[in-house]
């Protein structure tokens, strides 16, 4: 058994029972082929039992790109997959090779595998995710409430003492009107976009350097039929306030389970 | 608006779906590290070194906590920022 071929390294599942070779277009330029069993095919390279890991960024973001470029090549071949997460290798056991493992886990699943490439099938995942600037929104909703404009007109004629205490009243009425706001753009931005997408996910926010994250949301769309999403999206871009990331297409990486 | 897959303004969500996302095998044939599967484990810290780099244009090997901490702090900074 040669050290390099005792794991499989898979990038995705497809809809496809041929053996096919996509030529060196893998990881670190490994030669990528599929591995077909009945009706579905893992997409994989020879590999040896060891996880891909580098503490330089640059290499890392290279097998990162080789990873998504074999899906979609898979993609543009075969019109549905089911991509892999980063670093799954089939190894070797004492039952099989890791080539036999990898066609006993494509038997064992297969029935959760269909139903995935059924979910997806015809869809293509997009990005979105609307920011909103603090500052901005926050100059509006001091404007326009009653109860914060009131308490701002108090502080003028108050003492330094009393103004301080009014001062910390009126940030923490600020902060609490800021998270209702968030929550009602929240659900507001959720259903606009919810009614021009097949499946809707929503994600972990992050923070930015300039801008907050409202909503990240991952969106299944089916193909060719985005220009209603591009429409709403427009419109929420246009708010005073706020901006909207609209990234993909992108293979299906949110919307596949398999148990 | 349009769609971009501009792969330099998309990095970090490319690196969010194939580090984070896409079909999870747990299985005894997937290669594990303490029975823990061992699905992009060893490369989280060069990400988070990475994602750094890209939001603040600095080559920092924070680990995922510092990040996270710092990210805390940005928050509250730019709550504060609201609230003032």
């Amino acid at each position: 058994m040669s050290a390099n071929s005792c794991g499989r390294y898979v990038y995705c599942i497809a809809e496809a029972g041929e053996m096919l070779n996509f030529g060196d277009i893998g990881i670190n330029d490994n030669e990528v082929y599929t591995l077909p069993y009945d009706s579905l095919c893992a997409v994989v390279h020879n590999c040896s039992a060891e996880p891909y890991s580098s503490g330089d960024k640059e290499v890392v973001r290279r097998w990162v790109i080789s990873h998504q470029r074999v899906v979609e090549t898979t993609l543009d071949r075969f019109g549905t997959v089911l991509p892999m997460s980063f670093d799954t290798i089939i190894q070797d056991t004492d039952e099989g090779s890791a080539e036999d493992n990898t066609r006993k886990w494509l038997v064992e699943k297969a029935e959760d595998l269909k139903n995935n490439l059924d979910r997806v099938r015809g869809n293509e995942e997009y990005g979105v995710q609307v920011f909103w600037e603090p500052n901005t929104i926050a100059g509006v909703i001091s404007q326009t409430n009653p109860e914060l404009r009131k308490l701002e007109e108090e502080i003028k004629s108050k003492s330094k003492g009393l103004a301080y205490m009014y001062k910390q009243r009126l940030g923490e009425l600020l902060k609490q009107e800021m998270e209702k706001e968030a929550e009602n753009y929240f659900k507001d931005f959720y259903h606009r976009i919810e009614d021009c997408v097949s499946e809707i996910k929503v994600e972990k926010t992050k923070t930015e350097v300039d801008k907050q994250m409202l909503i990240n949301l991952s969106c299944l769309v089916a193909r060719g039929k985005t220009e209603p999403l591009s429409n709403e999206l427009e419109n929420i871009n246009k708010l005073d306030g706020f901006s909207v990331r609209f990234t993909g297409p992108w293979p299906p990486y949110s919307f596949v389970t398999v148990k | 608006m349009e769609p971009t897959r501009d792969l330099h303004a998309t990095l970090t969500d490319l690196l969010d779906r194939v580090l984070d996302k896409g079909v999870i095998i747990s299985a005894d044939v997937i290669i594990t590290v303490s029975g823990i599967p061992l699905i992009a484990v060893n490369l989280r810290a060069a990400i988070a070194g990475m994602e750094t780099m890209l939001e603040y244009g600095l080559m920092t090997d924070w680990d995922e906590m510092t990040r996270s901490r710092e990210r805390e702090i940005r928050k509250e900074e730019v709550l504060s920022e609201a609230r003032a």
